[in-house]
């Protein structure tokens, strides 16, 4: 492959991310916002894979593997089990409509540009140019936790944030060490597992996933 | 590395070791295990402050202890005195507290293994020579000595109300601290003191002076300067008597450290008027402190209210020192920061004595309240000797050890009523007077601890039935006792130390060591302490035996007049609340006394009374004024802010998200 090929699918993989995590702000169904979050899971090892290639580190294909096993494939299918227990499909009243979110959405991802400039400028590099799409998921993924009520609206926007911040460590630095790596991907795993168990356990008290429902616990 | 930092080492490794020891060790061997390896640790202070005071000095860092920084250790003359001060303290503390926790007074795991790390930390506050060291060292110490003030919460709920006030104090205490260090290091780049120390000239007058101000209020807060001195009073007589010994003996002392290593050293002199407000700070320190101490009934809250007098007398010496400095009068400048030192030598010396007297008294009476005492001379008397030498320094009468240190002081204040200067000529006068009335106030004070507390009959059950404390604790308090008298009788066998104290950080070193002799000598002025001391004890032994020979025939025990309204009883003697209570009148307009009178009549006629009750307490005008509403608006701040936390997650969220969106949009705008 040449140097301007690898550019256009790492470019292509970018846009895509974005587009999965802008479009996961737009679905109320449940089980789309999954399928999109595999898709932006897929797109990640993708880019690792584009990155790998460009900067020819050959270790980061096992990366690109790993991380497209798990985000597109382990995560998603968990939350797939976890929704089919929960019943319900649909984010009905989320705490900001979707008109609202894709305009905010907008803001975040401008916002993303504007800070990112900085970094951006630093290197020349395609990676390096595309940086800021890794903060905008952060964003979108931050404001899906404060505007959806569903858990597993929660879990959609965690995973958001979290695939920002490794497209992120991708974009910047070719990713983090591989122990580190791992070591995050453990943790994901044992949220959305902590998260599931979360849910299951709130339809069977409420009925419901409700977010809003547990105000017990405060001061 | 020389014989400071061997014994720096040493005591380190003792308190490493006394940890592990105190914790596993059972409950009969556990006080002993602590105390002797505390003791150890003030034996290798007393060996490195002592080192360190006969001209040596010591440098070293070591870049692997603390993470990031660092440890920097510097040891100077002055730095040798406030450590030799700690290691003598700790040392004979340490084997007191072995005897005091015989007999079920077991402070506990915790309490004994905090004890020997707030030793080292006490030895190794004045060593540091970088911020950070200090910085670490200064919390070691003030986290400790909280766990030690903690010991019996179990037993009153005062303990825990003092712990937080403590709590509280110390850390922000510490906060300005940290900024008063953390500043100039910034400015310096670098944050050794040697680097702050030379790059302070070029520093900006504004930023110096700021400098001082925060840490004259930090290291105020730790010397229980007015008005930061809240914690003091309730500190200190909850806290088991043994570490309050420590605590106003040895870390108080440390403040008084802080304000001359920053303000004289890294900040090399200043301008006057930072003095003059450390002068003013002092002085007040030193009349409210021990007004307070005079008409409080608590035996060792009088000693701890007295500690905050003291500690203001020698920051009133410490603020001298510096007036004179700026005005160029190095030799006054010398003598004023010698008796300031030689005050927290003396200081030291005789508080731990009367920490260690009254916690005697407490240990075996269980009281503390000085109306409740009295009738222990016969049944404790070496307590009440020791007690009585210990006041006799408190008191600053010729013969007690505070006596030189104060003379030594008001000498240098008369002296410089020469200088040229308005503000010297009111300030220095008004200065003179404050240090009178604090000794004159001092003398009634201790007057009442001594008369109400030990003498007369007792006037409650908890002390009739005192009985002498083991002999652990008697010996260690007469060393002490025998320190003191030392003190008081010949203060030249410091000259040459204080001598190399003073000028490690100030000019007039030199003048020190003429000044404080075999007889001390200010310009003209002489005193011998031993020729005043044998002439007192002299004179007084003169007039007894005067006495006893004119009594003429021996006494005949006939029964006393009573009005025929029965026998005297304990209840009708003089007590610590009817001494004070002249005092409280004349000071009526300061200390605000509340008192109340309750009279109940008898049903038929409102002219037969049944019950008169008289209450009366002296709250802190100062700590009710100044804190209270401070307390008050933090509590409605506290309550206000309930509002934002509704238990909503997504609320939680928002915060979280809106900020970082927030610092975001700052960051691109500033970009």
């Amino acid at each position: 492959m040449n140097g301007s090929a690898d550019t256009q699918i790492l470019d292509f993989a970018c846009g895509l991310f974005l587009l999965a995590a802008v479009g996961a702000l737009w679905r109320r169904e449940l089980s789309a916002v999954i399928g999109l979050l595999a898709v932006q899971g897929a797109a990640l090892a993708v880019i690792a894979a584009a990155l790998g290639a460009d900067e020819h580190h050959p270790e980061l294909y096992a990366v690109a593997a790993g991380v497209g096993l798990l985000r597109a494939g382990v995560l998603p299918g968990l939350a797939r089990r976890a929704l089919a227990a929960s019943g319900e499909d649909r984010e009905s009243q989320p705490l900001v409509n979707v008109a609202s979110s894709l305009l905010a959405a907008a803001a975040l991802v401008l916002l993303a540009y504007a800070v990112a400039q900085p970094l951006a400028r630093l290197d020349a590099s395609p990676g390096a140019r595309a940086l800021p799409v890794g903060l905008a998921s952060v964003l979108i993924g931050l404001f899906m936790l404060v505007a959806r009520r569903k858990a597993l609206s929660q879990v959609a926007g965690f995973l958001l944030l979290d695939n920002g911040i490794t497209a992120v460590a991708f974009l910047a630095a070719a990713g983090v060490p591989l122990l580190v790596e791992i070591g995050v991907s453990f943790d994901l795993l044992l949220v959305v597992l902590v998260l599931r168990v979360l849910t299951v356990r709130m339809q069977s008290a409420f009925g419901a996933t409700d977010l809003d429902d547990l105000r017990e616990l405060h001061d | 590395m020389n014989v400071i930092g061997s014994a720096l080492a040493v005591a380190a490794g003792c308190a490493g070791a006394a940890i592990p020891a105190a914790v596993v060790s059972p409950s009969w061997l556990r006080a002993k295990a602590a105390g002797t390896l505390t003791a150890a640790v003030g034996v290798c202070g007393i060996v490195s402050g002592a080192a360190a005071l006969s001209g040596r000095t010591f440098t070293a860092r070591l870049p692997d202890v603390l993470p990031l920084a660092g440890v920097y250790l510097g040891v100077d003359a002055l730095s040798g005195l406030f450590i030799a001060i700690a290691g003598a303290v700790i040392a004979i503390v340490a084997l007191y507290g072995i005897g005091y926790a015989q007999n079920g007074h077991d402070p506990g795991r915790a309490s004994s293994a905090a004890l020997p790390v707030f030793a080292a930390a006490l030895l190794l506050v004045p060593a540091a020579a970088s911020v950070s060291t200090f910085l670490f060292f200064w919390e070691l110490m003030a986290v400790s000595s909280l766990l030690l003030i903690l010991a019996e919460h179990k037993k009153r709920d005062s303990v825990r109300e003092a712990g937080l006030w403590y709590a509280v104090m110390t850390q922000l205490g510490f906060v300005l601290i940290l900024l008063a260090l953390a500043w100039p290091a910034a400015t310096a780049h670098g944050e050794t003191f040697t680097a702050i120390r030379a790059a302070a000239p070029a520093m900006s007058p504004l930023m110096r002076g700021a400098v001082f101000v925060l840490a004259l209020a930090g290291f105020g807060s730790k010397s229980g300067i007015v008005p930061l001195h809240a914690w003091l009073p309730r500190a200190h007589p909850e806290a088991p008597s043994p570490v309050s010994a420590l605590m106003s003996a040895v870390m108080v002392n440390l403040g008084s450290y802080g304000v001359i290593r920053v303000g004289m050293d890294l900040l090399s002199g200043g301008s006057r008027w930072w003095w003059l407000t450390a002068m003013a700070a002092g002085a007040v320190s030193a009349v409210y402190g021990i007004l307070q101490a005079s008409v409080t009934g608590d035996l060792k809250q009088l000693l701890a209210y007295s500690t905050t007098e003291n500690m203001g007398l020698v920051l009133l010496g410490i603020g001298t020192a510096g007036l004179f400095r700026t005005s160029h009068q190095s030799v006054l400048a010398g003598i004023a920061l010698a008796a300031a030192l030689l005050h927290v030598v003396t200081h030291s010396a005789f508080k731990a004595l009367l920490f260690c007297s009254a916690g005697s008294v407490l240990r075996a009476t269980g009281v503390r309240d000085l109306d409740a005492l009295g009738g222990l001379r016969a049944a404790m008397p070496v307590t009440t000797a020791v007690f009585a030498i210990g006041a006799l320094g408190a008191a600053a009468l010729p013969g007690g050890a505070g006596f030189v240190s104060e003379w030594l002081l008001l000498q240098s204040l008369i002296h410089g009523l020469a200088m040229p200067g308005i503000v010297v000529s009111v300030v220095l006068p008004i200065a003179v007077a404050a240090v009178a009335l604090s000794a004159g106030l001092a003398v009634a004070a201790f007057v009442k601890a001594l008369g109400t507390g030990f003498l007369a009959r007792p006037r409650s059950d908890g002390a009739a039935r005192a009985a002498e404390s083991p002999a652990a604790m008697t010996w260690t308090m007469a060393v002490l006792a025998a320190a003191c008298t030392v003190l008081a009788v010949a203060p030249g066998l410091l000259g040459s130390a204080l001598a190399r104290a003073v000028g490690a950080v100030s000019p007039g070193g030199a003048a020190v060591s003429d000044a404080v002799g075999r007889r001390l000598a200010v310009l003209g002025s002489t005193l011998s302490p031993l020729v005043v001391v044998a002439g007192t004890v002299g004179g007084a032994m003169v007039v007894a035996a005067v006495l006893r020979l004119a009594a003429g025939p021996r006494r005949r025990a006939v029964p006393l007049w009573d009005c025929g309204a029965g026998p005297p009883s304990a209840r009708m003697q003089y007590t610590a609340t009817s001494f004070a209570e002249p005092l409280q009148r004349v000071f009526d307009d300061v200390l605000a006394p509340e008192s109340d009178v309750d009279v109940t009549p008898a049903v038929e006629s409102e002219y037969l009374v049944q019950t008169v009750s008289y209450h009366r307490a002296v709250p802190d005008r100062i700590e009710h004024r100044l804190y209270a509403p401070v307390i008050a608006a933090a509590r409605w701040a506290g309550q206000a802010a309930r509002a934002l936390a509704n238990g909503s997650v997504h609320r939680y969220l928002g915060y979280a998200f809106s900020s970082l969106v927030v610092l975001l949009v700052a960051l691109a705008a500033i970009k």
